[in-house]
């Protein structure tokens, strides 16, 4: 969370990386006659810059968007932009780095012969050194002479991590970028996300690791039942209500307390305040130390990201 | 065209690790070394005095040598026809439903690339490894009865890419194939099915006798229209081969009605493809 403000002070004033209207995808199945909605409008601009991340329960149409946003799967209805071109033209996905969900890497090849035939398709010239290098990056320098076939999926993935980092990419869409590498790994690919991130790059996250995604992201957005159901900055979401928990020395007289508009908390001397803004938490705080009560500590309750996808799609179902 | 050939190179590069694939390579060389070391021909003025297979005379009369080796080459065409397209079948069966697996076709979706490029590709890479396989063993063979007997034919060579052609058409409905369903399996029924489909297609008129006059016949010939007559461009090859006139009356027609058939498959492919989510 703390890189977010970091992030978000050069997401202004910049066309979206991402832009979609009213997008909408039904899937038909041969023989049936009704299809199943996998995207029910949804409406998301990703700006530009900007560490975004996608969250919703299983289902939710995150990995349908994804592919729509990148052409593999055509929308039934509504506009996608992708740096400010269509995801079907060549030249704009030639500025995409993706790592798709469940990567196939060809067993019998090595990483240095993928990284360079990924690069040839990719219309870049295969630089052996540049591409070692990459491999480096990503914790894969030791292993790169060897065959793909025996690398662990935690070292598959940082592979196709490096893949999707071929080129410089302006666009980086990662779907669960992180699954199967160990918890030293995350940190290392957390580290070159945020990297890429301050170098400009926009980051289209989709991970199921939701501390993952509040340590990388600065925006989220909630995809429940095909449709965009919160999205904005972490702290705006993770806020939720204006809700402070105050803390007062012992002694403090709890029923006054609560005369003076204070709900008592599960622990003693912890009490909660309701207020939308600092006047009004003054107020209130003005009337808690009038019954005599010492306040000791103040500070805003805030809710994870999970609590926030939990209380949201809660919600929403 | 860039990244036609590009996905050709990964189709081929994907090829050259397969085990199989390098297995027939050997094989072929081994058959080609055998041949080679086992066989000794003496040719007294343009004639096959007399042939010798591992140290055992093979009795034959005395006859010029492009005439005896006809039978030699006539059978190796046929060998190299149904005997590739088969092998290509089984071999190459995989190669479009990898290329299109979960995984694997989101990741080149996602790549610069036009949807057509990855079927072209795949269907090129396919082709070269069919005209390189053909190419080695036809001109090997050649090659060892050139220098054995002085006679030097191109009709193997010729023989072989006949059988290529053949083997584009029963490709680009494997291809197709794939499109629909990813599975190797299917592809090489397809393949199969339309091969064996051009087999009878190259004898429809002898065998619509078999069938009575009416609707039967009138079904089978309809069916059998449509289908490339691959028995017939084998017989083709095969004459070919053995620098003799073909039998059939148009080569020419024959080699269109091929190629508007593998045509005909693959833009069928290439128009479920396009519209097609992965």
């Amino acid at each position: 969370m703390s890189h977010s403000v970091v992030y978000s002070a050069t997401v202004t004033n910049r066309p979206p990386a991402i832009e979609v209207t009213g997008l909408c995808k039904t899937y038909f199945r041969a023989f049936r006659r009704q299809g199943s909605d996998a995207l029910r409008g949804v409406d998301l601009t990703v700006p530009e810059g900007s560490a975004f991340g996608l969250i919703g329960p299983n289902g939710a149409g995150k990995t349908t968007f994804i592919k729509s946003i990148l052409g593999i799967v055509q929308p039934t209805a509504g506009t996608v932009r992708v740096l400010g071109g269509s995801p079907e033209d060549p030249r704009i996905r030639a500025r995409i780095g993706y790592l798709p969900e469940r990567l196939h890497l060809p067993g019998s090849w090595t990483a240095t012969a993928f990284l360079a035939t990924v690069a040839r398709l990719k219309g870049l010239q295969p630089e052996p050194a540049a591409h070692l290098k990459l491999l480096e990056r990503v914790g894969l320098a030791e292993a790169a002479g060897r065959k793909i076939g025996g690398y662990s999926k935690g070292m598959r993935q940082r592979l196709g991590l490096a893949t999707a980092l071929l080129g410089a990419p302006a666009l980086l869409i990662l779907d669960e970028p992180t699954d199967g590498i160990d918890p030293m790994g995350r940190v290392e690919v957390r580290r070159i996300l945020q990297e890429e991130v301050q170098r400009g790059t926009t980051l289209f996250l989709n991970s199921h690791l939701l501390a993952e995604t509040e340590r990388v992201c600065d925006r989220v957005a909630i995809l429940a039942q095909g449709r965009v159901v919160r999205e904005g900055r972490l702290e705006e979401l993770a806020r939720g209500a204006a809700r402070w928990q105050a803390r007062f020395a012992p002694g403090a007289d709890a029923g006054a307390l609560e005369a003076a508009g204070l709900q008592r908390a599960e622990t003693e001397g912890l009490f909660r305040i309701d207020a939308d803004g600092p006047a009004t938490l003054n107020a209130a705080l003005d009337k808690a130390r009038a019954t005599g009560a010492l306040l000791v500590e103040l500070k805003r309750e805030g809710a994870d990201l999970e609590a926030v996808l939990v209380g949201t799609v809660g919600v929403a179902a | 065209m860039k990244p036609v050939l590009g996905i050709a190179a990964y189709v081929l590069r994907e090829a050259a690790s397969r085990k199989f694939i390098l297995a027939f390579l050997v094989g072929i060389t081994l058959v080609l070394a055998v041949v080679a070391l086992s066989l000794r021909i003496e040719v007294i003025d343009g004639a096959l005095a007399a042939t010798r297979l591992f140290g055992d005379v093979i009795p034959t009369s005395i006859r010029a040598v492009d005439v005896a080796l006809r039978p030699v080459f006539k059978a190796a065409a046929f060998i190299v026809f149904y005997g590739g397209i088969v092998f290509g079948i089984v071999a190459c069966s995989d190669f479009a439903p990898g290329l299109l697996s979960p995984g694997r076709i989101e990741h080149l979706l996602a790549l610069p690339l036009r949807r057509w490029h990855l079927l072209a590709g795949t269907f090129l890479g396919v082709m070269t490894l069919a005209l390189g396989g053909t190419v080695y063993g036809a001109g090997g063979l050649t090659l060892i009865f050139g220098v054995k007997t002085g006679y030097w034919t191109l009709g193997p060579l010729i023989a072989g890419v006949l059988a290529c052609v053949g083997f584009a058409a029963v490709y680009a409905v494997m291809l197709t194939t794939a499109t629909f369903v990813r599975s190797a399996a299917l592809c090489a029924a397809a393949g199969g099915l339309f091969l064996v489909g051009g087999i009878i297609a190259g004898f429809r008129q002898q065998l619509s006798r078999f069938f009575e006059a009416g609707l039967g016949r009138n079904a089978f010939e309809a069916v059998t229209l449509l289908l490339p007559r691959l028995s017939a461009l084998a017989m083709a090859a095969a004459d070919l081969a053995a620098s003799t006139p073909p039998q059939i009356r148009s080569l020419g027609l024959l080699l269109v009605g091929v190629f508007v058939f593998g045509l005909g498959a693959l833009v069928v492919g290439f128009w479920r493809f396009e519209g097609k989510d992965y």
